[in-house]
């Protein structure tokens, strides 16, 4: 019997999902190893018995977190996809402000309409990442994830192994591919706290690493202030680098909240 | 005749999460609602305090879909607000990364989200059974634009190339020799797939109503990248003047800005494109156009299915125009992104994505840090249009059983190719008669 | 102001400190060579880049050189001559990745038939054209580590296949300070070797090889004096300016490392490092690597592949239950300072730096830099530091001239085993009897270890459980990661392979005769056991008997039958404990820690020899309490566990210290291993 799958998104861009689609023919061998019983972005059957569980997307209303519940009370191994899930998405960055001033400023003269007190749509929207209501059993970070990594995680799980996402930092895997390290060229990245596993992708094509794969569990978070400052960072521009994707990290270390 | 409840939740087959509400008593509407349940997620609050050089980083995760669109809306308006000018390669190799989102959003709606319905199935999955050969061939042409998008932007979901002024990576002459030819081998591919939706183009209803549309326009070519606010109710529009056309404002009891122009509502998309631009298409494209039936000016919103596997043709062909264009003038690999100081200002860009029209609006303070951002979003704009043609549709189709109005709807909806989460608002209109 | 030296000669010209002369009169009789001499030849420009084009388009080989990457240099694949830059100043990655791969298949397999496993095919022939020097300098070391360990056939076939060209170092890099270590030239390891003097280029002859190579040169003229010397003068340009005020030639590394091994400067300079791996991947006589199995999505066909690791990468060190041997950053970035001034030195008589200045350029932190950390240690020890005898350049050994790849047995291929019978011990331990299916014994001593290979999801490093002699063997596994989970899952006539055995184990002999007091502690007792029961089966062959056991809890004690019957044995003492034990279990031993046993029987301290296998935390209580039993240090034998991946030394995760656990261990003798910090953190 193949393990049956479900997709599930939240607040999302809904890229990780795409990456599924975009495993192009490895689709169809995928396809071959679990039975898709849910996944609304592309069709129309729904099952509510499913073994495993892959969701994508941060948790913003009341209304998500018991959607979020349901789904982790049925199924047996439930996947957090992606940096929204994993972390809460760039829309985490919205928290800083209440619900109230993020509504004033997306509807600006909006002059006195009820906007969204009588909508239960919009109730309350604080992202959070999956892990902060329910339990996750794997994380696949990345935004969007690496969709190899995605393939090699579902392989793993179905042979019996914990997912082979790395610990280490990317520049393992900028230097494997002999990257021109963008410190060498007087520019700055994250690379060397973040969770490698995508290849270094934004570093092989000349920007510099946003973190958006986490940080590493532990990572040299001082030596890599100490080396951003020496390349010329004001302490602002540090932490417009470590808030990007990173907020909740350092919400856990108690330095943003 | 008996009353009619139809509601469909999480409508399937679209990005995002949207409701489809139709209550009907003894042959007389009393609600037709969509409703999108989308959680916000407040872009156009949270970039404030960014510096520049990630805004295009944040904006383009607006969507996964059209996030090279949002990325060169995002940069387009951050480099008026600098007065950035790029370069010419730099205009050329946007167009491609356009046209690479544009072949690959195009082929993911026609083939795994429509093709379904054409088809009488409720996914891709089943084709695979029935039409394996067909879905191998949509699955190359996915895949063919997916690695086009990677040779250009790294990444076709989230593009690492795009930045400020131009590329930080281009690809070499033989990488883009090597592509070309890829897509002129995918021209029969294409053309099969084009025929088998010809041969179920009939299960498309013919419906009708009369409305605006709006897209980018430009007397050289078929504007994607670049060019001027036109509709097919007159007037050409500079795209900074972007709000005067689109008119965001708050209706009661919904939180979705609309947008309205001349009329009640407007259109945007593949439909308004070729409704405005048929005549710049390419020959290929004009050829299926033709084949089709379709015709400037079409009402017929199902017939956006049509309009963009015709731009999927077109942008095929277009694409090896300037691939060709490039490798004649010389590609400079090492080109670096043109040089500028950021300072305070305010700057509108505007690209045509898959699903439309996007406008991206910044304004800077002196140090380069987003003080305020708005984003009119293509789905957006058509929510309003979808209300109307559902209150126009629905009544057509009472006669109908239940199963087949709720399909209509959903294939209504479908048509818009909706990007929900694109869109970012709410919406919820009851129409009461 | 030079450091002073302890014997040693001043030298006399700025060529450097080292007693090897930085400039070698081209036309001298070089040692190496067989004519003794090394002929030279010129080159126009415009033919030069004739005859690399036709080597390109005519050799039949893959013809790979230094480009430009960027602002930055890399070997890569030639298509014209007008890509090779032979002014680079160093590359990003040494050409030890021509030999030792990033990725390497090892071997890829079908579940359904794994041990058919194929090995990859090699790379057709190749030439690599503008290798420094120093990295010329650095392969070699790299052959004669890979020499001194198990033989990798798949790098030797490398070795042979592949030309070397070197050329001169025309633009010193930043950072380098090869001029100090005795590597801005070498006598031996090219073919061909290039000195580029704008209009002309140079060309002296290392090999046959080499110069059949030169057939496909038109216009070669013999070198007149006057090339000659411009050729020298380059050289010691280079090399002059290669030199950063390093304080303390290679020489003296080991003693000033050795006596620095506490000092205050490892945490101060480790406190900016970010533990990147940068430094040892870009290092060209950095060899570590981890070995993983990766499935496709068939779940059918899959592969073993070889990577590169690196020693200050936190899970370089990191066992299946989760420990951490190297956790703090500073003893990974002593280590690694250690490893190249201290422990390869010891091994191979060489320091294993050849001052090529990568790791200093691209240390993000800047903290990798071997000329800042010799120079900080050296200003804070400026006392007398002596200097070794050994020559930098003492490496002779070229891997081409030595062996054929089909003389070397495929060293990571296991061999298929079947298991026998399966037995429960615990709830996380599970006991395998298995037997090789070529029908021969193990051949293990008491001790050692094998990797157990299960393809597919890895390997994993288990002792032998039971006594040698017999069909089959005995292994004890402890539920903790894949491989082992996955082992708990075979049944009676399931299949896997088998490396090994590995390790140095009890010295069986040497013990002959002696009184013994075992003490085990949870599953130290599994390796134990071999040793246990080949003396019980031996019970004369050995004096007074003692065994103590001490576990968590009643319900993780192994081999209770055994245990039990110990304890009727007349001519044995034996006392069991627990640190705890839960109300409503039964439990017929003591209740404490395992040192509260010692005091509880008979034992002469003096005259009896201690074997001690348990989990890390319990060697130092033990050890204490026997030491101050008056038990002299010698007579104190530990069995330690480290992360063991190859088996035979040679991917660097074992390592205390200088100390190779899968080799030198995994039994030690205290005495051997007392002063090693490491080995009892």
């Amino acid at each position: 019997m193949k393990p049956r799958i479900a997709f599930f998104d939240f607040a999302s861009c809904e890229g990780c999902q795409l990456q599924v689609a975009n495993l192009e023919e490895t689709l169809l061998d995928v396809l071959r190893l679990v039975d898709v019983v849910s996944f609304r972005e592309v069709m129309k059957e729904h099952a509510d018995d499913y073994d495993i569980a892959v969701v994508e997307g941060s948790i913003a209303r009341p209304m998500d977190e018991e959607r979020i519940r349901a789904i982790r009370a049925r199924a047996k191994l439930l996947i957090a996809l992606g940096a929204c899930a994993h972390l809460g998405g760039v829309q985490r960055l919205g928290n800083r402000w209440t619900p109230e001033q993020n509504k004033k400023a997306v509807y600006d003269g909006a002059d006195g309409n009820d906007i969204g007190d009588n909508n239960p749509f919009f109730e309350k929207p604080r992202h959070r990442a999956l892990d902060e209501v329910v339990k996750v059993d794997v994380v696949i970070p990345g935004c969007p994830v690496n969709r190899d990594e995605l393939a090699r995680v579902l392989v793993a799980l179905l042979t019996g192994r914990r997912p082979p996402i790395p610990d280490y930092p990317l520049c393992v895997e900028c230097k494997k591919k002999e990257n021109v390290c963008l410190f060498t060229i007087g520019k700055v990245c994250m690379g060397p706290v973040t969770r490698a596993g995508c290849g270094a992708a934004c570093p092989t094509y000349g920007n510099e690493c946003e973190a958006c794969r986490g940080f590493i569990s532990h990572p040299h978070a001082d030596a890599q202030i100490d080396v951003l400052r020496k390349h010329g960072l004001t302490p602002e521009e540090i932490l417009s680098r470590q808030t990007l994707f990173t907020a909740r990290h350092l919400e856990q270390q108690g330095k943003v909240s | 005749m008996s009353d009619i409840h139809i509601h469909v939740e999480h409508l399937t087959r679209v990005e995002g999460h949207g409701n489809i509400v139709l209550n009907a008593r003894n042959g007389t509407i009393e609600q037709v609602q969509w409703q999108v349940s989308e959680a916000p997620r407040f872009f156009e609050s949270f970039v404030r305090g960014r510096p520049w050089h990630q805004l295009s980083h944040i904006t383009s995760r607006i969507c996964g879909i059209c996030s090279i669109g949002h990325a060169l809306a995002s940069l387009k308006a951050t480099e008026a607000a600098f007065g950035v000018a790029v370069s010419e390669q730099t205009a050329v190799l946007r167009r491609l990364a356009l046209h690479a989102e544009n072949l690959q959003s195009h082929i993911l709606h026609v083939g795994y989200l429509v093709a379904p319905d054409l088809l009488g199935v409720g996914s891709v999955f089943p084709l695979l059974q029935s039409h394996p050969d067909a879905v191998r061939k949509i699955v190359r042409l996915h895949r063919l634009a997916n690695e086009m998008s990677d040779l250009l932007c790294g990444r076709t979901t989230h593009p690492i190339t795009l930045v400020p002024g131009g590329f930080s990576a281009i690809p070499s002459a033989k990488q883009l020799k090597e592509i070309r030819q890829r897509l002129l081998d995918a021209v029969p591919v294409t053309n099969d797939i084009a025929q088998l939706v010809l041969d179920c183009a009939g299960a498309l209803p013919a419906f009708a109503r009369e409305t605006e549309f709006i897209a980018l326009v430009d007397d050289d070519e078929y504007a994607l990248y670049d060019g001027m606010i036109g509709s097919t109710d007159g007037g050409r529009f500079p795209v900074a003047d972007y709000a005067s056309v689109a008119n965001e404002f708050v209706v009661p009891h919904s939180t979705a800005k609309f947008t309205r122009h001349r009329r009640a509502s407007y259109m945007v998309g593949a439909l308004a494109r070729f409704n405005l631009s048929a005549a710049r298409l390419r020959p290929m494209a004009r050829q299926w156009a033709e084949k089709f039936g379709l015709r400037p000016v079409c009402h017929n919103p199902f017939m956006n299915n049509v309009a963009q596997l015709v731009e999927f043709v077109h942008s095929l062909e277009d694409s090896v125009y300037w691939i060709d264009y490039l490798l004649k003038r010389g590609l400079d690999t090492a080109e670096a992104p043109a040089k500028f100081k950021a300072r305070a200002g305010r700057g509108v860009g505007a690209v045509e994505v898959p699903r439309g029209i996007l406008f991206h609006d910044y304004t800077y303070d002196h140090d380069g840090t987003c003080e305020r951002a708005n984003c009119v979003i293509p789905t957006n704009q058509n929510h309003n249009n979808i209300n109307q043609d559902l209150a126009a549709f629905a009544p057509t189709l009472l006669q109908k059983p239940e199963k087949e109005i709720e399909r209509s709807l959903e294939m209504l909806v479908r048509a818009y190719d909706p990007c929900i989460s694109c869109s970012t608002h709410l919406l919820t209109v009851r129409f009461v008669r | 102001m030079p450091p002073e030296r302890a014997g040693g000669r001043q030298p006399e010209t700025p060529q450097g400190m080292g007693g090897v002369p930085l400039t070698r009169a081209v036309g001298s009789p070089r040692p190496d060579s067989p004519e003794g001499w090394l002929a030279m030849k010129i080159l126009t420009r415009t033919d030069f880049h004739a005859f690399v084009n036709a080597l390109i388009r005519d050799s039949g080989m893959e013809v790979e050189g230094v480009k430009a990457k960027g602002l930055k240099y890399a070997f890569g694949p030639l298509e014209t001559a007008e890509d090779l830059r032979l002014d680079y100043d160093v590359t990003i990655l040494p050409p030890k990745k021509y030999f030792l791969p990033q990725y390497e298949t090892m071997m890829t397999f079908d579940l359904a038939n794994p041990f058919a496993a194929r090995q990859p095919d090699f790379p057709a022939r190749r030439v690599l054209i503008g290798v420094h020097p120093y990295d010329i300098a650095a392969l070699r070391q790299m052959d004669s580590y890979f020499l001194d360990t198990e033989m990798s056939a798949a790098y030797l076939k490398r070795r042979k296949n592949t030309l070397i060209v070197g050329s001169d170092v025309l633009s010193v890099p930043e950072r380098a300070f090869f001029g100090c270590m005795g590597t801005g030239t070498v006598p031996s390891g090219f073919d061909l070797f290039l000195t580029d003097l704008g209009e002309k280029v140079a060309i002296e002859i290392g090999s046959e090889e080499g110069a059949r190579l030169l057939r496909f040169a038109a216009g070669l003229r013999e070198a007149t004096p006057v090339d000659v010397q411009k050729v020298k003068a380059l050289r010691a340009s280079a090399a002059s300016k290669a030199m950063r005020g390093l304080k303390v030639r290679p020489q003296g590394w080991h003693d000033l490392l050795e006596k620095n091994f506490d000092s205050p400067v490892w945490s101060e300079q480790s406190a900016r490092c970010l533990g990147c791996g940068t430094c040892t991947l870009v290092c060209p006589t950095c060899f570590c690597y981890d070995v993983q199995d990766d499935i496709n999505l068939d779940l059918r066909t899959g592969e073993r592949r070889r990577t590169w690791d690196g020693c200050l990468l936190r899970q370089f060190t990191e066992v299946g239950s989760g420990e951490v041997f190297r956790e703090d950053i500073t003893d990974r970035y002593r280590h690694r300072f250690h490893r190249k001034g201290r422990y390869l030195p010891d091994r191979l008589g060489f320091v294993a730096c050849v001052g090529c200045g990568r790791c200093g350029m691209q240390c993000i932190a800047d903290a990798a830099d071997p000329v800042l950390l010799i120079n900080r240690l050296f200003d804070v020890s400026p006392h007398l530091v002596e200097e070794s005898v050994m020559d930098p350049q003492t490496v002779r050994t070229d891997l081409r001239e030595i062996a054929s790849p089909e003389e070397v047995r495929p060293l990571h291929l296991p061999s298929p085993a079947t298991v026998v019978r399966v037995e429960t011990l615990t709830d996380r331990e599970r006991l395998f009897e298995i037997a090789l299916d070529n029908g021969r014994p193990l051949g293990h001593a008491p001790g050692q270890f094998v990797e157990v290979s299960l393809f597919g999801t890895g390997e994993a490093p288990i002792s032998v459980a039971s006594h040698p002699g017999g069909p089959t063997f005995e292994l004890v596994v402890r539920r903790v990661g894949d491989v082992t989970t996955r082992m708990h899952a075979l049944k009676a006539g399931d299949k896997v392979g088998i490396r090994g055995p590995f390790g140095r184990g009890f010295d069986v002999h040497a013990l002959k005769g002696r009184n013994l007091l075992f003490i085990g502690g949870g599953l130290g007792l599994a390796p134990m056991r071999s040793l246990i029961n080949h003396v019980l089966a031996c019970r004369d062959d050995f004096g007074e008997v003692s065994i103590l056991y001490g576990c968590r809890e009643p319900r993780e004690v192994l081999f209770r039958d055994e245990v039990a019957a110990w304890a009727k044995r007349p001519d044995l003492q034996h006392k069991k404990t627990v640190d705890r034990c839960p109300n409503d279990v039964p439990w017929d031993g003591e209740v404490g820690v395992i040192t509260t046993l010692i005091p509880r029987i008979r034992f002469d301290p003096r005259g009896t020899v201690a074997i001690i296998v348990g989990p890390p935390i319990m060697y130092r209580f033990v050890i204490r309490d026997l030491l101050k039993l008056g038990m002299p240090e010698r007579n104190i034998i530990v069995s330690l566990e480290r992360r063991m991946k190859c088996g035979v030394g040679t991917c660097g995760h074992c390592q205390i210290h200088g100390i190779c656990v899968c080799k030198e261990g995994p039994v030690f003798n205290y005495a051997d291993i007392k002063d090693l910090p490491e080995a009892f953190a």
